[in-house]
């Protein structure tokens, strides 16, 4: 783990529907969490190369890019394939889950999701790295 | 033709030596005239009939002799005559043939039909027209054939286009249910901040009006999933994620989530397991979707105080889940049409006008895709019974009697064996979606067991094994003389890789194979070697998508992959199992080649291992997104393992 200045946790959150967005974020501040938000895949990677989050939620379907494509682009890359994300979709479909497991995605939850159920994840996720 | 009795007989008499063939063709054409049913007539400039041939006449119901000097006027009423007349002066005025006139005639027996006619001007040796010649067909049943071809035609492009329409509609469900779950889903999560009071503290009376606004968000999102799953479910497109799922912690898990349902209408909901645990091969969230169904109906339509009971029920070869209500019925008319997509049957009160009728027929579906049946079985103010079967493991001690035979003639003569029973428990279903032919299926499993057999016990080959199979219901026997157990162990071990590495081979998604392992000592079960009783330890192999199939070895072996052509590759990560490998390169091989391996170990002292391998399957590495990796996965068995190495490789899988 490397040393912050604060001991609060980055969280960036690639979401394009920005109520959506919105609630994620309200929910994780309210939890102490420091929020990143970006609204398209092309703004998700950079703040993901800019920021070094320590965690990120990734909607799959954004404009620009897609969530699959940032997945990948990040967790090819020997700089951030530490980051743990977790893929956010409105679909259920299995072949969605197995795609993501295709792009090595950490963990994968679907919307709308119970907040409990979405912190349990980042708090897992951000013990194991 | 059409010459006076005068130029005739003048004609003949000049014609001397042509007298014989211009009476032989005389005889020729009278023959065709009389003889062909088309009505054929000669007329002249006035449309008097001067020839008419047999047709005509019986048509009119006459004499040739007797039409002859007669005009049309004499035979057909007046319109039609005047009809034809009209044609006959165009065609002599203009000279001009009239060639297959379609039209309408009412014959003179009464009744309608279609005719064809073509008429020809008739002239003389100075090109005069004098007449005209004409033939009518009777063409009625050309023109309903033609009539019914056309009709076909149409019906066939409507069909097209509604199946075509049919597909616009499930996709644009599908669209639509998408786009909807997105503000559903924002809302449901604002909602939910709401009640969790991270956005600060409420009070009780605004608790209750966000649970509402919840709870009826909830049922939105059924509504909008059963759509999605209707739509799914007509486009092919439902996917079913199998795993083995212990059927009372399925249905347990959810009972206390419907009994506090249950207990707001103050009804009874019991639940009646199986004492011993029932492990089924299913998608469990498709499951509990139709038991969720099942029991939501009934509280739907069960009066306070009434009772609900789900209850299982084990027979031999599946299992019966059933939900059974003391609710208002269902009419037995309306029994039929209730498995139907969007029915709401109607005299189920009020309540029945909640949801649009979508459940049950997925519920059918499901279950369908499962191998299982649903029904209902119904009283009109007594109760309903909803039922649904899914298959079960085969019972592996329930043997055929030809099976039980076999076996009892070797323990007659004193001779142990080994005893290997496979059944593929989802044949059914799985039968419709695989390839190959059914026998062709059980030859493969045949021959993959006799190299497996072969593979194992080279040295002993006088005791080959003997495998019935019962190809109309997916399964095989087979029956291993003087085999050791440990040795058996080994080659079910080894046969259900090579089941599944087959499977994969053949594109079968999930294939659901069970095996049973039994001993059979001789002393044990003789004298009354027939009515031995064997006990099986039973072995799964699952084909499916959840299923990891081989233990992943990540950068701790290296493979040096010999393939033909002289080219080698070497691989750092593979899925090895004990029966084989798999990985994923860029060069495409070819199913069935021939490829050697070299297995080696980092940081062990393992020896490396050499051995052969044939390619079993090859997958197309995809990504959802569309990209197409340029990569292929590849599923290699090995062949002629040593059996040191064997243990070796058995040794590093193992955890």
């Amino acid at each position: 783990m490397t040393e912050k200045k604060n001991d609060k946790k980055k969280i960036l959150v690639i979401e394009d529907e920005k109520d959506m967005s919105y609630a994620v974020t309200l929910q994780l501040e309210a939890k102490g969490y420091e929020v990143i938000t970006a609204f398209d895949g092309m703004e998700g990677l950079d703040k993901a190369r800019m920021k070094k989050p320590d965690l990120i939620i990734l909607d799959l379907m954004l404009p620009k890019l897609d969530g699959y494509k940032v997945c990948r682009m990040l967790k090819f890359d020997e700089k951030y394939k530490n980051i743990p994300i977790i893929l956010f979709t409105a679909r259920a479909q299995d072949s969605d889950k197995k795609t993501g497991r295709e792009v090595m995605a950490d963990a994968y939850i679907t919307k709308p999701f119970k907040p409990a159920a979405l912190l349990d994840k980042i708090q897992e996720l951000l013990a194991l790295s | 033709m059409n010459r006076n009795p005068k130029n005739k007989q003048k004609k003949t008499a000049h014609a001397g030596t042509m007298h014989g063939e211009a009476m032989y063709k005389y005889k020729l054409l009278s023959y065709f005239m009389d003889n062909i049913p088309d009505v054929i007539y000669f007329k002249d400039r006035k449309g008097k009939l001067v020839l008419v041939n047999q047709a005509h006449a019986k048509g009119l119901g006459m004499k040739p002799g007797d039409v002859v000097g007669k005009t049309d006027f004499d035979f057909f009423p007046k319109n039609r005559a005047q009809r034809m007349a009209k044609d006959d002066m165009c065609v002599i005025k203009t000279g001009k043939p009239m060639i297959d006139k379609i039209e309408r005639a009412t014959r003179p027996d009464g009744i309608d039909n279609y005719v064809s006619t073509t008429k020809i001007p008739v002239r003389d040796k100075i090109g005069k027209i004098v007449g005209l010649v004409g033939i009518t067909r009777d063409i009625t049943r050309r023109m309903q054939f033609e009539y019914l071809e056309k009709e076909k035609a149409r019906v066939e492009k409507k069909l097209e286009m509604l199946e075509a329409l049919n597909k616009v509609k499930s996709n644009f469900i599908s669209t639509v249910s998408h786009e909807l779950r997105t503000p559903l889903a924002i809302v449901k999560q604002l909602t939910a901040l709401i009640f969790d009071e991270t956005a600060g503290p409420i009070n009780d009376k605004q608790r209750e009006i966000i649970k509402k606004v919840e709870n009826n968000t909830e049922r939105l999102k059924k509504l909008i999933d059963d759509l999605l799953d209707m739509s799914r479910i007509e486009r092919d497109k439902l996917e079913l994620r199998y795993s083995l799922v212990n059927l009372n912690d399925l249905l347990k898990d959810s009972a206390d989530f419907y009994k506090t349902l249950a207990e707001e209408k103050r009804i009874d909901l019991s639940y009646h397991l199986p004492a011993k645990d029932v492990n089924l091969f299913i998608d469990a969230d498709r499951i509990n979707q139709a038991v969720a169904n099942f029991i939501n109906n009934a509280i739907k339509f069960t009066e306070e105080g009434g009772k609900i009971s789900v209850e299982v029920k084990v027979l031999e070869t599946k299992v019966r889940v059933g939900v059974i209500d003391t609710g208002i019925g269902i009419a037995k008319s309306d029994l039929p049409q209730l498995f139907n997509r969007f029915v709401q049957v109607s005299n189920t009160g009020g309540a029945g006008s909640k949801g649009v009728g979508l459940g049950l027929s997925i519920v059918k579906e499901l279950i369908k895709r499962h191998g299982g049946e649903a029904w209902i079985e119904s009283k009109l103010g007594i109760g309903s019974k909803f039922y649904f079967t899914l298959p079960r493991f085969y019972r592996p001690d329930a043997l055929d009697k030809d099976v039980r035979d076999r076996i009892g003639s070797f323990l007659n003569k004193g001779i142990s064996l080994q005893f290997i029973n496979l059944i593929i428990v989802n044949y059914k279903e799985f039968r419709g979606r695989i390839k190959i032919g059914p026998a062709e299926l059980f030859e493969d499993l045949k021959r993959i067991l006799d190299t497996t057999f072969r593979g194992i016990c080279r040295d002993r080959f006088k005791d080959l094994p003997v495998i019935l199979t019962d190809v109309k219901n997916g399964k095989c026997s087979v029956i291993l003389p003087r085999m050791r157990e440990a040795e058996n162990a080994r080659v079910v071990r080894l046969f259900k890789d090579k089941i599944k590495s087959y499977f994969m081979g053949q594109k079968v998604e999930s294939a659901f194979v069970n095996i049973g392992v039994s001993t059979c000592p001789s002393d044990a079960c003789l004298p009354a070697a027939k009515r031995f009783s064997a006990r099986f330890s039973v072995k799964e192999v699952y084909v499916g998508l959840e299923m990891r199939r081989f233990k992943r070895v990540l950068y701790k072996v290296k493979v040096k992959i010999f393939l033909p052509e002289n080219k080698t590759e070497t691989q750092q990560t593979v899925d090895i199992s004990e029966g084989g490998l798999c990985f994923i390169t860029k060069k495409l091989l070819k199913t069935d080649s021939r490829i050697s391996i070299r297995l080696e170990f980092d940081k062990t002292r393992d020896p490396v291992i050499h051995t052969d391998g044939r390619v079993a399957w090859i997958k197309k590495v995809e990504l959802l997104s569309g990209e197409s990796l340029n990569r292929y996965k590849v599923g290699v068995e090995f062949i002629n393992l040593k059996s040191k190495h064997r243990k070796i490789i058995l040794k590093k899988i193992k955890p």
